[in-house]
Protein backbone atom coordinates (compact mmCIF):
# COMPACT_ATOMS: atom_id res chain seq x y z
CA UNK A 1 0.00 0.00 0.00
CA UNK A 2 1.38 3.37 -0.94
CA UNK A 3 1.74 5.94 1.82
CA UNK A 4 0.28 9.32 0.80
CA UNK A 5 3.16 11.61 -0.05
CA UNK A 6 3.38 15.06 1.55
CA UNK A 7 3.38 17.47 -1.32
CA UNK A 8 5.89 20.32 -1.37
CA UNK A 9 3.02 22.77 -1.07
CA UNK A 10 1.63 20.98 1.99
CA UNK A 11 5.08 20.79 3.56
CA UNK A 12 5.59 24.56 3.17
CA UNK A 13 2.13 25.21 4.50
CA UNK A 14 2.70 23.00 7.51
CA UNK A 15 6.10 24.60 8.22
CA UNK A 16 4.65 28.09 7.89
CA UNK A 17 1.80 27.22 10.24
CA UNK A 18 4.16 25.78 12.84
CA UNK A 19 6.53 28.75 12.68
CA UNK A 20 3.73 31.32 12.91
CA UNK A 21 2.05 29.42 15.74
CA UNK A 22 5.33 29.27 17.69
CA UNK A 23 5.93 32.97 17.02
CA UNK A 24 2.41 33.81 18.10
CA UNK A 25 2.72 31.83 21.32
CA UNK A 26 6.10 33.38 22.07
CA UNK A 27 4.77 36.89 21.41
CA UNK A 28 1.68 36.20 23.47
CA UNK A 29 3.82 34.93 26.32
CA UNK A 30 5.92 38.08 26.19
CA UNK A 31 2.83 40.24 26.14
CA UNK A 32 1.34 38.43 29.13
CA UNK A 33 4.65 38.74 30.98
CA UNK A 34 4.82 42.44 30.17
CA UNK A 35 1.25 43.11 31.26
CA UNK A 36 1.59 41.10 34.45
CA UNK A 37 4.86 42.79 35.44
CA UNK A 38 4.38 44.19 38.95
CA UNK A 39 5.00 47.91 39.14
CA UNK A 40 6.99 49.25 42.04
CA UNK A 41 4.48 49.67 44.85
CA UNK A 42 4.43 53.01 46.58
CA UNK A 43 5.68 53.05 50.12
CA UNK A 44 2.69 52.39 52.40
CA UNK A 45 1.44 55.34 54.40
CA UNK A 46 -1.06 53.39 56.48
CA UNK A 47 -0.30 50.38 58.65
CA UNK A 48 -2.86 47.99 60.14
CA UNK A 49 -1.55 47.18 63.61
CA UNK A 50 -4.23 44.66 64.53
CA UNK A 51 -6.61 44.79 67.50
CA UNK A 52 -5.94 47.59 69.96
CA UNK A 53 -6.44 45.08 72.75
CA UNK A 54 -3.15 43.46 71.72
CA UNK A 55 -1.29 46.42 73.22
CA UNK A 56 -1.54 46.52 77.01
CA UNK A 57 -1.79 49.86 78.84
CA UNK A 58 1.71 51.13 79.57
CA UNK A 59 3.26 49.12 76.75
CA UNK A 60 5.86 50.47 74.33
CA UNK A 61 5.99 48.42 71.15
CA UNK A 62 8.60 48.78 68.44
CA UNK A 63 7.11 48.44 64.96
CA UNK A 64 10.12 47.63 62.78
CA UNK A 65 8.21 47.68 59.50
CA UNK A 66 7.14 51.32 59.89
CA UNK A 67 9.56 51.98 61.74
CA UNK A 68 7.92 53.53 64.78
CA UNK A 69 7.33 53.09 68.48
CA UNK A 70 3.73 52.59 69.57
CA UNK A 71 3.04 53.82 73.10
CA UNK A 72 -0.12 52.92 75.00
CA UNK A 73 -0.12 55.71 77.56
CA UNK A 74 -2.66 57.13 79.99
CA UNK A 75 -4.20 59.31 77.29
CA UNK A 76 -4.41 56.57 74.72
CA UNK A 77 -2.22 55.51 71.83
CA UNK A 78 0.59 57.64 70.42
CA UNK A 79 3.40 56.76 68.05
CA UNK A 80 6.83 58.15 67.39
CA UNK A 81 8.81 57.67 64.19
CA UNK A 82 12.06 55.81 64.71
CA UNK A 83 13.70 57.49 61.72
CA UNK A 84 16.55 59.69 62.93
CA UNK A 85 16.02 63.32 61.95
CA UNK A 86 19.74 63.67 61.17
CA UNK A 87 20.37 61.30 58.26
CA UNK A 88 17.49 58.86 58.26
CA UNK A 89 18.93 55.90 60.15
CA UNK A 90 16.62 53.84 62.34
CA UNK A 91 17.09 54.77 65.99
CA UNK A 92 17.10 52.14 68.71
CA UNK A 93 14.69 52.26 71.63
CA UNK A 94 16.42 52.36 75.00
CA UNK A 95 15.05 52.61 78.56
CA UNK A 96 15.79 56.34 78.74
CA UNK A 97 15.00 57.28 75.14
CA UNK A 98 16.38 56.55 71.72
CA UNK A 99 19.90 56.19 70.31
CA UNK A 100 20.97 56.46 66.70
CA UNK A 101 23.57 53.80 65.88
CA UNK A 102 24.89 55.71 62.87
CA UNK A 103 26.15 59.01 64.21
CA UNK A 104 25.36 58.93 67.91
CA UNK A 105 22.35 61.21 68.22
CA UNK A 106 20.35 60.68 71.40
CA UNK A 107 16.67 61.46 72.04
CA UNK A 108 14.65 61.39 75.26
CA UNK A 109 11.49 59.34 75.73
CA UNK A 110 9.43 62.07 74.07
CA UNK A 111 11.77 62.16 71.08
CA UNK A 112 13.45 65.45 71.95
CA UNK A 113 17.13 65.77 71.07
CA UNK A 114 19.52 65.11 73.93
CA UNK A 115 22.72 64.88 71.88
CA UNK A 116 23.72 66.13 68.42
CA UNK A 117 24.24 65.74 65.51
CA UNK A 118 20.43 65.51 65.17
CA UNK A 119 18.77 68.85 65.79
CA UNK A 120 15.09 68.04 65.32
CA UNK A 121 12.65 66.09 67.48
CA UNK A 122 11.56 62.64 66.32
CA UNK A 123 8.36 62.91 64.29
CA UNK A 124 5.01 61.91 65.85
CA UNK A 125 2.79 59.54 63.89
CA UNK A 126 -1.00 59.60 63.87
CA UNK A 127 -2.70 56.55 65.38
CA UNK A 128 -6.44 55.85 65.13
CA UNK A 129 -8.72 53.06 66.31
CA UNK A 130 -11.05 51.93 63.57
CA UNK A 131 -14.70 50.85 63.98
CA UNK A 132 -13.46 47.27 63.95
CA UNK A 133 -11.31 47.92 67.01
CA UNK A 134 -8.11 47.76 65.00
CA UNK A 135 -5.29 50.24 65.33
CA UNK A 136 -4.16 52.12 62.24
CA UNK A 137 -0.94 54.09 62.06
CA UNK A 138 -0.44 56.80 59.42
CA UNK A 139 2.90 58.07 58.21
CA UNK A 140 1.66 60.85 55.93
CA UNK B 1 5.94 33.20 -2.70
CA UNK B 2 5.13 30.41 -0.24
CA UNK B 3 8.80 29.82 0.28
CA UNK B 4 9.29 33.51 1.11
CA UNK B 5 6.51 33.39 3.67
CA UNK B 6 8.10 30.36 5.33
CA UNK B 7 11.50 32.10 5.43
CA UNK B 8 9.90 35.24 6.85
CA UNK B 9 8.11 33.16 9.48
CA UNK B 10 11.37 31.47 10.42
CA UNK B 11 13.09 34.84 10.74
CA UNK B 12 10.26 36.13 12.90
CA UNK B 13 10.52 33.14 15.20
CA UNK B 14 14.31 33.49 15.44
CA UNK B 15 13.98 37.16 16.27
CA UNK B 16 11.44 36.44 18.99
CA UNK B 17 13.64 33.65 20.39
CA UNK B 18 16.57 36.07 20.44
CA UNK B 19 14.55 38.65 22.31
CA UNK B 20 13.37 36.02 24.79
CA UNK B 21 16.98 34.90 25.35
CA UNK B 22 18.18 38.46 25.92
CA UNK B 23 15.26 39.05 28.27
CA UNK B 24 16.10 35.91 30.24
CA UNK B 25 19.60 37.25 30.86
CA UNK B 26 18.28 40.34 32.65
CA UNK B 27 18.78 40.41 36.38
CA UNK B 28 15.81 40.20 38.67
CA UNK B 29 15.21 43.75 39.91
CA UNK B 30 15.77 44.32 43.62
CA UNK B 31 14.39 47.69 44.61
CA UNK B 32 15.64 49.81 47.48
CA UNK B 33 14.23 53.17 48.52
CA UNK B 34 16.75 54.77 50.91
CA UNK B 35 15.16 56.84 53.65
CA UNK B 36 17.53 59.72 52.92
CA UNK B 37 16.69 60.12 49.24
CA UNK B 38 13.23 58.57 48.95
CA UNK B 39 14.08 57.55 45.37
CA UNK B 40 14.01 53.93 44.33
CA UNK B 41 17.27 52.45 43.05
CA UNK B 42 18.11 49.02 41.68
CA UNK B 43 21.81 48.71 42.47
CA UNK B 44 21.22 45.82 44.87
CA UNK B 45 19.93 43.71 41.99
CA UNK B 46 23.57 42.93 41.27
CA UNK B 47 25.37 44.20 44.38
CA UNK B 48 23.24 42.66 47.10
CA UNK B 49 26.18 40.56 48.28
CA UNK B 50 28.33 43.57 49.20
CA UNK B 51 28.83 44.02 52.93
CA UNK B 52 27.58 47.18 54.61
CA UNK B 53 30.23 49.86 54.19
CA UNK B 54 29.98 50.80 57.85
CA UNK B 55 27.45 51.63 60.48
CA UNK B 56 27.57 55.37 59.75
CA UNK B 57 26.42 54.87 56.17
CA UNK B 58 23.83 52.05 56.25
CA UNK B 59 22.52 51.19 52.80
CA UNK B 60 18.94 51.29 54.06
CA UNK B 61 19.36 55.00 54.81
CA UNK B 62 21.90 56.12 52.22
CA UNK B 63 21.44 53.69 49.36
CA UNK B 64 24.25 53.52 46.81
CA UNK B 65 23.65 56.37 44.37
CA UNK B 66 23.93 59.17 46.90
CA UNK B 67 27.64 58.48 47.31
CA UNK B 68 28.57 56.55 44.16
CA UNK B 69 26.42 58.24 41.54
CA UNK B 70 25.34 56.06 38.62
CA UNK B 71 21.97 55.49 36.98
CA UNK B 72 19.71 54.36 39.78
CA UNK B 73 17.03 52.77 37.56
CA UNK B 74 19.32 50.93 35.15
CA UNK B 75 19.63 47.15 35.24
CA UNK B 76 22.29 46.85 32.58
CA UNK B 77 25.82 47.15 33.99
CA UNK B 78 27.34 49.59 31.50
CA UNK B 79 24.37 51.90 31.66
CA UNK B 80 24.09 51.69 35.45
CA UNK B 81 27.79 52.47 35.91
CA UNK B 82 27.97 55.09 33.21
CA UNK B 83 27.68 58.13 35.44
CA UNK B 84 29.37 56.79 38.55
CA UNK B 85 31.66 59.23 40.31
CA UNK B 86 35.32 58.25 40.63
CA UNK B 87 34.84 54.71 39.34
CA UNK B 88 35.12 52.43 42.34
CA UNK B 89 36.22 55.31 44.53
CA UNK B 90 33.74 58.14 44.96
CA UNK B 91 36.00 59.66 47.61
CA UNK B 92 38.74 60.51 45.12
CA UNK B 93 39.45 64.20 45.61
CA UNK B 94 38.39 65.00 42.03
CA UNK B 95 34.80 64.05 42.88
CA UNK B 96 34.72 64.06 46.67
CA UNK B 97 32.67 67.23 46.98
CA UNK B 98 29.84 65.72 44.95
CA UNK B 99 30.10 62.32 46.63
CA UNK B 100 30.78 63.10 50.27
CA UNK B 101 30.11 66.84 50.55
CA UNK B 102 27.11 68.77 51.76
CA UNK B 103 26.52 70.70 54.94
CA UNK B 104 24.97 67.77 56.76
CA UNK B 105 27.70 65.44 55.53
CA UNK B 106 31.42 66.08 55.22
CA UNK B 107 31.42 69.72 54.17
CA UNK B 108 29.97 70.77 57.46
CA UNK B 109 30.73 73.82 59.51
CA UNK B 110 34.35 74.81 60.12
CA UNK B 111 33.38 74.88 63.78
CA UNK B 112 34.85 71.87 65.48
CA UNK B 113 36.79 70.93 62.35
CA UNK B 114 33.65 69.47 60.77
CA UNK B 115 34.54 70.58 57.24
CA UNK B 116 36.43 67.40 56.53
CA UNK B 117 36.77 67.86 52.78
CA UNK B 118 38.19 71.36 53.05
CA UNK B 119 40.62 70.18 55.72
CA UNK B 120 41.74 67.07 53.89
CA UNK B 121 42.23 68.75 50.52
CA UNK B 122 44.31 71.58 52.03
CA UNK B 123 46.28 69.27 54.32
CA UNK B 124 49.97 68.74 53.86
CA UNK B 125 49.23 65.11 52.86
CA UNK B 126 47.22 66.39 49.91
CA UNK B 127 49.21 69.43 48.85
CA UNK B 128 52.63 67.82 49.33
CA UNK B 129 53.73 71.42 49.70
CA UNK B 130 56.40 70.64 52.26
CA UNK B 131 58.29 68.17 50.10
CA UNK B 132 58.01 70.40 47.04
CA UNK B 133 59.26 73.46 48.91
CA UNK B 134 62.06 71.50 50.53
CA UNK B 135 63.36 70.08 47.25
CA UNK B 136 63.12 73.40 45.42
CA UNK B 137 64.90 75.18 48.26
CA UNK B 138 67.60 72.49 48.45
CA UNK B 139 68.40 72.89 44.78
CA UNK B 140 68.27 76.67 44.82
CA UNK B 141 64.96 77.13 43.06
CA UNK B 142 63.41 79.18 45.84
CA UNK B 143 64.97 81.38 48.53
CA UNK B 144 63.38 79.83 51.60
CA UNK B 145 61.31 76.88 52.81
CA UNK B 146 57.97 78.65 52.59
CA UNK B 147 55.54 76.71 50.40
CA UNK B 148 54.42 78.41 47.21
CA UNK B 149 53.53 75.35 45.14
CA UNK B 150 51.35 72.31 45.72
CA UNK B 151 50.02 69.32 43.85
CA UNK B 152 46.99 71.40 42.87
CA UNK B 153 46.31 75.11 42.82
CA UNK B 154 44.50 76.09 46.01
CA UNK B 155 43.08 79.37 47.27
CA UNK B 156 42.22 79.62 50.95
CA UNK B 157 41.59 83.18 52.07
CA UNK B 158 40.61 81.92 55.53
CA UNK B 159 43.98 80.28 56.13
CA UNK B 160 45.59 81.69 59.26
CA UNK B 161 49.00 80.17 58.69
CA UNK B 162 50.29 83.04 56.54
CA UNK B 163 49.85 81.01 53.35
CA UNK B 164 46.59 81.73 51.57
CA UNK B 165 47.25 80.09 48.22
CA UNK B 166 49.41 77.56 46.44
CA UNK B 167 50.15 77.52 42.73
CA UNK B 168 50.27 74.17 41.03
CA UNK B 169 53.70 72.53 40.87
CA UNK B 170 54.46 71.73 37.23
CA UNK B 171 57.70 69.76 36.94
CA UNK B 172 57.97 70.57 33.25
CA UNK B 173 58.48 74.23 34.10
CA UNK B 174 61.44 73.42 36.34
CA UNK B 175 64.90 74.01 34.92
CA UNK B 176 66.90 72.25 37.60
CA UNK B 177 67.31 68.57 36.59
CA UNK B 178 67.01 67.38 40.20
CA UNK B 179 63.73 69.21 40.74
CA UNK B 180 62.51 67.97 37.38
CA UNK B 181 63.41 64.40 38.38
CA UNK B 182 61.66 64.86 41.71
CA UNK B 183 58.54 66.00 39.91
CA UNK B 184 58.62 63.06 37.56
CA UNK B 185 59.32 60.32 40.08
CA UNK B 186 58.28 61.45 43.53
CA UNK B 187 54.74 62.73 43.18
CA UNK B 188 52.83 59.52 43.55
CA UNK B 189 52.08 59.49 47.24
CA UNK B 190 49.98 62.52 47.97
CA UNK B 191 46.27 62.07 48.41
CA UNK B 192 45.39 63.37 44.95
CA UNK B 193 47.68 60.92 43.14
CA UNK B 194 47.28 57.38 41.99
CA UNK B 195 49.87 55.21 43.80
CA UNK B 196 53.07 54.72 41.85
CA UNK B 197 53.53 51.23 43.22
CA UNK B 198 50.65 48.89 42.81
CA UNK B 199 49.99 45.47 44.16
CA UNK B 200 50.50 43.93 47.55
CA UNK B 201 51.32 45.82 50.66
CA UNK B 202 51.46 49.36 49.28
CA UNK B 203 48.08 49.36 47.57
CA UNK B 204 45.79 52.14 48.65
CA UNK B 205 43.07 54.30 47.21
CA UNK B 206 43.16 58.04 46.66
CA UNK B 207 41.41 60.83 48.56
CA UNK B 208 39.57 60.00 51.77
CA UNK B 209 39.72 56.27 51.17
CA UNK B 210 43.52 56.26 51.06
CA UNK B 211 43.23 56.10 54.84
CA UNK B 212 39.61 55.27 55.64
CA UNK B 213 39.27 52.19 53.43
CA UNK B 214 41.63 49.52 54.66
CA UNK B 215 43.52 47.80 51.88
CA UNK B 216 46.12 46.45 54.28
CA UNK B 217 46.02 44.40 57.44
CA UNK B 218 48.48 44.50 60.32
CA UNK B 219 48.39 40.72 60.49
CA UNK B 220 51.99 39.74 59.83
CA UNK B 221 51.66 36.01 60.36
CA UNK B 222 51.97 35.71 56.63
CA UNK B 223 52.97 38.46 54.28
CA UNK B 224 50.19 37.35 51.93
CA UNK B 225 47.59 38.20 54.53
CA UNK B 226 48.69 41.82 54.52
CA UNK B 227 46.40 42.42 51.61
CA UNK B 228 42.86 42.67 52.88
CA UNK B 229 40.08 41.83 50.50
CA UNK B 230 37.12 43.74 51.87
CA UNK B 231 37.45 47.21 50.43
CA UNK B 232 33.77 48.17 50.65
CA UNK B 233 34.42 49.60 54.08
CA UNK B 234 34.86 52.97 55.71
CA UNK B 235 36.45 53.09 59.12
CA UNK B 236 38.16 55.38 61.59
CA UNK B 237 39.97 52.38 63.09
CA UNK B 238 43.00 52.77 60.86
CA UNK B 239 45.86 50.37 61.34
CA UNK B 240 49.49 51.46 61.07
CA UNK B 241 49.70 49.11 58.08
CA UNK B 242 47.42 51.46 56.15
CA UNK B 243 49.67 54.43 56.99
CA UNK B 244 52.59 52.30 55.82
CA UNK B 245 51.22 52.22 52.28
CA UNK B 246 52.65 55.72 51.91
CA UNK B 247 54.89 56.30 54.89
CA UNK B 248 56.90 53.12 54.94
CA UNK B 249 57.41 52.02 51.37
CA UNK B 250 61.11 52.70 51.35
CA UNK B 251 63.47 55.66 51.28
CA UNK B 252 64.26 58.51 48.97
CA UNK B 253 67.80 58.78 47.66
CA UNK B 254 68.17 62.55 47.54
CA UNK B 255 71.45 62.42 45.66
CA UNK B 256 69.99 60.46 42.78
CA UNK B 257 66.42 61.73 43.30
CA UNK B 258 65.10 58.23 43.15
CA UNK B 259 62.92 56.16 45.38
CA UNK B 260 64.35 52.97 46.83
CA UNK B 261 61.53 50.55 47.71
CA UNK B 262 61.86 48.36 50.75
CA UNK B 263 63.49 45.05 50.05
CA UNK B 264 63.05 43.43 53.44
CA UNK B 265 60.16 41.22 54.46
CA UNK B 266 59.33 42.00 58.07
CA UNK B 267 57.69 39.28 60.09
CA UNK B 268 57.10 41.17 63.32
CA UNK B 269 55.68 44.53 64.18
CA UNK B 270 58.94 46.03 65.44
CA UNK B 271 60.61 45.46 62.10
CA UNK B 272 57.57 46.36 60.06
CA UNK B 273 57.11 49.69 61.71
CA UNK B 274 58.34 52.89 60.10
CA UNK B 275 61.45 51.55 58.50
CA UNK B 276 63.52 54.76 58.24
CA UNK B 277 63.85 54.91 62.04
CA UNK B 278 66.27 52.52 63.67
CA UNK B 279 65.30 53.08 67.29
CA UNK B 280 61.87 53.02 68.84
CA UNK B 281 60.36 53.62 72.20
CA UNK B 282 57.96 50.83 72.96
CA UNK B 283 54.87 52.91 72.37
CA UNK B 284 56.14 53.96 68.95
CA UNK B 285 55.74 50.46 67.58
CA UNK B 286 53.16 48.83 69.81
CA UNK B 287 50.59 51.55 69.26
CA UNK B 288 49.10 52.48 65.92
CA UNK B 289 49.93 55.87 64.40
CA UNK B 290 46.43 57.25 65.07
CA UNK B 291 46.59 56.32 68.75
CA UNK B 292 48.79 59.38 69.28
CA UNK B 293 48.47 61.54 66.17
CA UNK B 294 45.25 63.49 66.14
CA UNK B 295 42.72 64.12 63.43
CA UNK B 296 44.05 67.63 62.72
CA UNK B 297 47.59 66.33 62.44
CA UNK B 298 46.50 63.71 59.93
CA UNK B 299 43.74 65.53 58.07
CA UNK B 300 44.81 69.12 58.61
CA UNK B 301 43.09 71.93 60.44
CA UNK B 302 41.89 73.81 57.38
CA UNK B 303 45.00 75.95 56.94
CA UNK B 304 47.71 75.67 54.33
CA UNK B 305 51.15 74.85 55.70
CA UNK B 306 54.71 74.73 54.46
CA UNK B 307 55.69 71.48 56.10
CA UNK B 308 54.39 68.75 58.36
CA UNK B 309 56.16 70.07 61.44
CA UNK B 310 53.82 73.04 61.40
CA UNK B 311 50.80 70.79 61.87
CA UNK B 312 52.26 67.75 63.60
CA UNK B 313 52.68 68.66 67.25
CA UNK B 314 52.09 65.67 69.49
CA UNK B 315 55.04 64.98 71.73
CA UNK B 316 55.82 62.43 74.41
CA UNK B 317 54.80 64.90 77.12
CA UNK B 318 51.30 65.21 75.65
CA UNK B 319 50.51 61.89 77.27
CA UNK B 320 53.27 61.49 79.82
CA UNK B 321 53.69 65.05 81.09
CA UNK B 322 56.99 66.31 82.44
CA UNK B 323 58.91 66.05 85.68
CA UNK B 324 57.10 69.11 86.94
CA UNK B 325 53.70 68.82 85.35
CA UNK B 326 51.08 66.19 84.69
CA UNK B 327 49.62 65.87 81.21
CA UNK B 328 46.57 68.00 80.57
CA UNK B 329 43.22 66.35 81.11
CA UNK B 330 39.66 67.39 80.41
CA UNK B 331 36.51 66.32 82.20
CA UNK B 332 33.88 65.70 79.56
CA UNK B 333 30.49 66.85 80.75
CA UNK B 334 28.88 68.29 77.61
CA UNK B 335 26.94 65.44 75.95
CA UNK B 336 27.63 67.09 72.59
CA UNK B 337 31.41 67.02 73.07
CA UNK B 338 33.21 65.75 69.99
CA UNK B 339 34.94 63.06 72.08
CA UNK B 340 31.64 61.22 72.48
CA UNK B 341 31.02 61.19 68.75
CA UNK B 342 34.55 60.05 68.02
CA UNK B 343 34.25 57.22 70.50
CA UNK B 344 30.90 56.22 69.02
CA UNK B 345 32.31 56.04 65.50
CA UNK B 346 35.03 53.73 66.74
CA UNK B 347 33.64 52.17 69.90
CA UNK B 348 36.83 50.81 71.42
CA UNK B 349 36.08 52.77 74.59
CA UNK B 350 32.78 53.66 76.20
CA UNK B 351 33.11 57.24 77.39
CA UNK B 352 30.68 58.51 79.98
CA UNK B 353 29.93 62.07 81.07
CA UNK B 354 32.36 62.92 83.85
CA UNK B 355 35.23 60.90 82.38
CA UNK B 356 38.65 62.56 82.34
CA UNK B 357 40.47 62.20 79.07
CA UNK B 358 43.88 63.51 78.09
CA UNK B 359 43.84 66.64 75.99
CA UNK B 360 46.55 67.98 73.71
CA UNK B 361 48.32 71.31 73.89
CA UNK B 362 45.89 72.56 71.22
CA UNK B 363 42.85 71.33 73.11
CA UNK B 364 42.12 68.23 71.05
CA UNK B 365 40.73 65.43 73.21
CA UNK B 366 42.62 62.15 73.08
CA UNK B 367 39.29 60.37 73.37
CA UNK B 368 40.85 56.93 73.50
CA UNK B 369 42.57 57.72 76.82
CA UNK B 370 41.22 57.97 80.34
CA UNK B 371 42.57 59.07 83.70
CA UNK B 372 42.23 56.26 86.22
CA UNK B 373 41.22 56.73 89.88
CA UNK B 374 44.73 55.81 91.03
CA UNK B 375 46.30 58.62 89.01
CA UNK B 376 47.57 56.42 86.20
CA UNK B 377 46.20 56.50 82.67
CA UNK B 378 45.01 54.04 80.09
CA UNK B 379 45.02 54.25 76.33
CA UNK B 380 42.87 51.98 74.19
CA UNK B 381 44.27 51.17 70.76
CA UNK B 382 41.94 52.63 68.12
CA UNK B 383 42.71 49.88 65.64
CA UNK B 384 43.28 47.01 68.06
CA UNK B 385 41.11 47.71 71.11
CA UNK B 386 44.10 46.71 73.21
CA UNK B 387 44.36 48.50 76.57
CA UNK B 388 47.71 50.11 77.41
CA UNK B 389 48.11 51.36 81.01
CA UNK B 390 50.76 54.02 81.52
CA UNK B 391 52.10 56.39 84.17
CA UNK B 392 53.08 60.05 84.17
CA UNK B 393 56.71 61.09 84.21
CA UNK B 394 56.18 63.18 87.32
CA UNK B 395 57.21 61.21 90.35
CA UNK B 396 59.24 58.74 88.31
CA UNK B 397 63.00 58.48 88.07
CA UNK B 398 63.03 59.93 84.57
CA UNK B 399 65.77 62.47 83.93
CA UNK B 400 64.21 64.05 80.90
CA UNK B 401 64.88 67.52 79.61
CA UNK B 402 61.40 69.05 79.72
CA UNK B 403 62.32 71.34 76.83
CA UNK B 404 63.38 68.50 74.57
CA UNK B 405 60.51 66.17 73.84
CA UNK B 406 61.86 64.91 70.56
CA UNK B 407 61.83 61.19 70.02
CA UNK B 408 65.63 61.30 69.88
CA UNK B 409 65.80 62.60 73.42
CA UNK B 410 63.49 59.92 74.77
CA UNK B 411 65.30 57.23 72.77
CA UNK B 412 68.41 57.89 74.83
CA UNK B 413 66.89 55.84 77.64
CA UNK B 414 63.82 54.15 76.20
CA UNK B 415 64.96 52.87 72.85
CA UNK B 416 64.38 49.41 71.52
CA UNK B 417 67.06 48.53 69.00
CA UNK B 418 66.36 46.43 65.99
Amino acid sequence: MNEPKLSRRDFLKLTRTLLLTASGLLGLGGLIRFLSYPSQPLAPTEFDLGPASNYAPGSRTVLPDVPALLVHGETGFTALSLVCTHLGCTVESQPDGFACPCHGSRFDLLGKVKRAPASKTLVSRRVEIGPDGKLHLFTN
Amino acid sequence: MRRLIVIASALLLLTLLGIAWLESRHVIPVALTPSLTGQVEYCLSCHGDLPEIGKSHPVKSFGCVLCHGGERLALEANLAHNSMRGGKNPADFSVVQASCGGTICHSGSTEGYRDHIQRATTSIQATYAGAIASIRYTFGEQPDLTAHLGTTAIQDSQSTSGITSLEVFNPLLETNPAVLAFGQTCLTCHLFAQPGQTGGRYDHFTGCTACHTPTQSSDLTSIDTKTATQVHKLTTAISYAQCDTCHNRGNYDLRAITFQPRQDTPTDRLHDYYQPIAQFTKCEYTLDCIDCHTRTEAMGDGNLYSNKKQIQYIQCKTCHGTLTGLPQTLTITDPNHIAFRQSLLNPVIELKPGDNVLVTEKGEPLWNTRLQPDGTYELVGKATGQVFPFKPVMGSGCTQDPDDQSSGSCHKCHSVER
